[in-house]
């Protein structure tokens, strides 16, 4: 309760939090921005008639998938360098772990979505002499994406909170600042801050989901 | 126009085509009839290239989509087959009409991506098409928004987009409830008074006497009989004709 008696105690926790928070945003955001195109990609490959493109992403979702995300995570920033000799940033290791993880679930999801299309979408295509490019960027992808939308949401929102693993690897995210702040303080009223802003998140999240679908609701 | 010589075409071990013929003539209306499992959706699927083919010959304009030789099938070039196939246009069973784009967007988007496409005379062309099927308050509108009957009557409105030599319908209204069906047969009979080449699998008989001048009856992947309305259905020569006639009659 002393927080509240000293705003300024409470105003430098709550600062130190946020700047936590940007990690894990961080995090999250550019694990989205280069997971969901690389998703499609190794999707494709599984997809294709080239067995040896197949097996790769067979073994690539295998691996990706069947492995816990924080073992990736500790790999590629403590075991990658020793292997190739090359040290990454935490941020770089922490980011490149979880596109990498993250696209073998999208790379499944897209599947699904992929393969739920009915088989008289692209019959009608090629009868009206679509080229395969039209045909899936036109025709499939846009239908695909209405969808995936619910599974995508669950993954992404997932993924807020596995972002709070790079505490694994010592980043000062909203969980490593939090816990600092409960031994120090000798209080739990940070773990409860965190939970707030995590929630905060994943609230705002829903909400923009909830509004795709909406916008995805004119055609069944 | 179209010549199909001897088409094949097999299911693993079960023979579905066994050689089958079929010769379209400008402004010929060709009904294809025959028992469920008689092949004659899937000839009509082979002449289309959505069934891979097993053997036989396929020609439009005297030029070959596919020959066989010496017991060998060969194709015509990529480039070349598209331009052949367009010349066909296909009406499907289940419509397949594109559900995320409106009316208009259906029936727009195969012309547009033409070379040289001019965005004026394609919707123009396109608002006339739909006032031909009686549809020109729905261009709007999303397919899920339309009866069985309407969505049938964007299909081949859509088909009719590209300017097809010949349009192919596969049941087209086997999908629709009876009192639907009317509706996408009067397009259909609108089409063939303006003499559009059609080739129609369906199982509606009236419109086949009605409309059709030549009448193929299927069975068993064969063509069993061949020759105008009032031979094959009203007169048929063969048992298995005659039989399946006489079952129509009976129901």
């Amino acid at each position: 309760m002393e927080y509240f008696q000293d705003l300024n105690k409470l105003g430098s926790l709550l600062s130190e939090m946020l700047s936590g928070t940007l990690v894990n945003i961080e995090v999250w955001a550019f694990t989205l921005l280069f997971a969901l195109p690389l998703g499609l990609l190794i999707c494709q490959m599984r997809l294709s008639k080239n067995k040896v493109l197949i097996g790769i992403s067979k073994i690539y979702i295998f691996y990706f998938r069947g492995t816990p995300l924080m073992l990736q995570l500790l790999f590629m920033f403590f075991g990658v360098p020793l292997i190739i000799g090359v040290t990454f940033s935490r941020e770089l290791a922490a980011i490149l772990a979880f596109i990498l993880n993250y696209a073998a679930y999208f790379a499944e999801i897209y599947r699904g979505g992929i393969q739920s299309i009915p088989k008289g979408q692209y019959e009608a295509a090629h009868v009206l002499g679509l080229s395969n490019r039209v045909t899936f960027t036109k025709i499939i992808l846009p239908q695909v994406v209405k969808r995936i939308l619910p599974p995508m949401g669950n993954e992404t929102i997932t993924l807020v909170k596995d972002t709070a693993l790079v505490y694994a690897i010592a980043m000062s995210d909203l969980l490593k600042e939090a816990k600092i702040a409960v031994l120090r303080e000798v209080s739990i009223m940070p773990f409860i801050i965190a939970a707030v802003f995590f929630l905060v998140m994943t609230g705002l999240l829903t909400k923009l989901l909830a509004y795709m679908e909406r916008k995805f609701a004119y055609y069944r | 126009m179209l010549k199909a010589t001897d088409i094949k075409k097999n299911f693993g071990k079960l023979e579905v085509l066994k050689g089958v013929d079929l010769e379209v003539n400008k402004g010929d209306v060709i009904a294809i009839i025959g028992p469920s499992g008689s092949g004659k959706s899937t000839f009509l699927r082979c002449v289309n290239l959505l069934e891979s083919v097993d053997g036989g010959s396929l020609e439009i304009d005297g030029e070959y989509l596919f020959r066989e030789e010496g017991g060998k099938l060969h194709f015509a070039e990529p480039a070349k087959k598209r331009a052949l196939r367009k010349r066909l246009g296909m009406v499907f069973q289940d419509f397949n009409l594109f559900p995320h784009l409106s009316v208009m967007q259906n029936l727009m988007l195969a012309p547009m991506q033409e070379e040289n496409a001019n965005k004026g005379a394609i919707e123009a062309n396109c608002r006339e098409l739909l006032r031909k099927v009686g549809l020109s308050s729905k261009e709007k509108s999303y397919p899920c928004e339309l009866s069985g009957g309407q969505q049938q009557r964007v299909a081949i409105a859509r088909a009719l987009a590209l300017n097809p030599e010949i349009l192919c319908f596969d049941e087209p209204t086997s999908a629709l409830d009876p009192e639907l069906t009317g509706e996408v047969l009067a397009v259909m009979k609108k089409l063939a008074s303006e003499h559009m080449t059609m080739v129609v699998v369906t199982h509606e008989m009236g419109f086949a006497g009605e409309v059709a001048n030549e009448v193929l009856f299927m069975d068993d992947g064969i063509v069993v009989e061949q020759g105008t309305p009032a031979e094959v259905l009203r007169n048929p020569k063969q048992q298995r004709t005659r039989d399946f006639m006489s079952k129509l009659l009976t129901v």
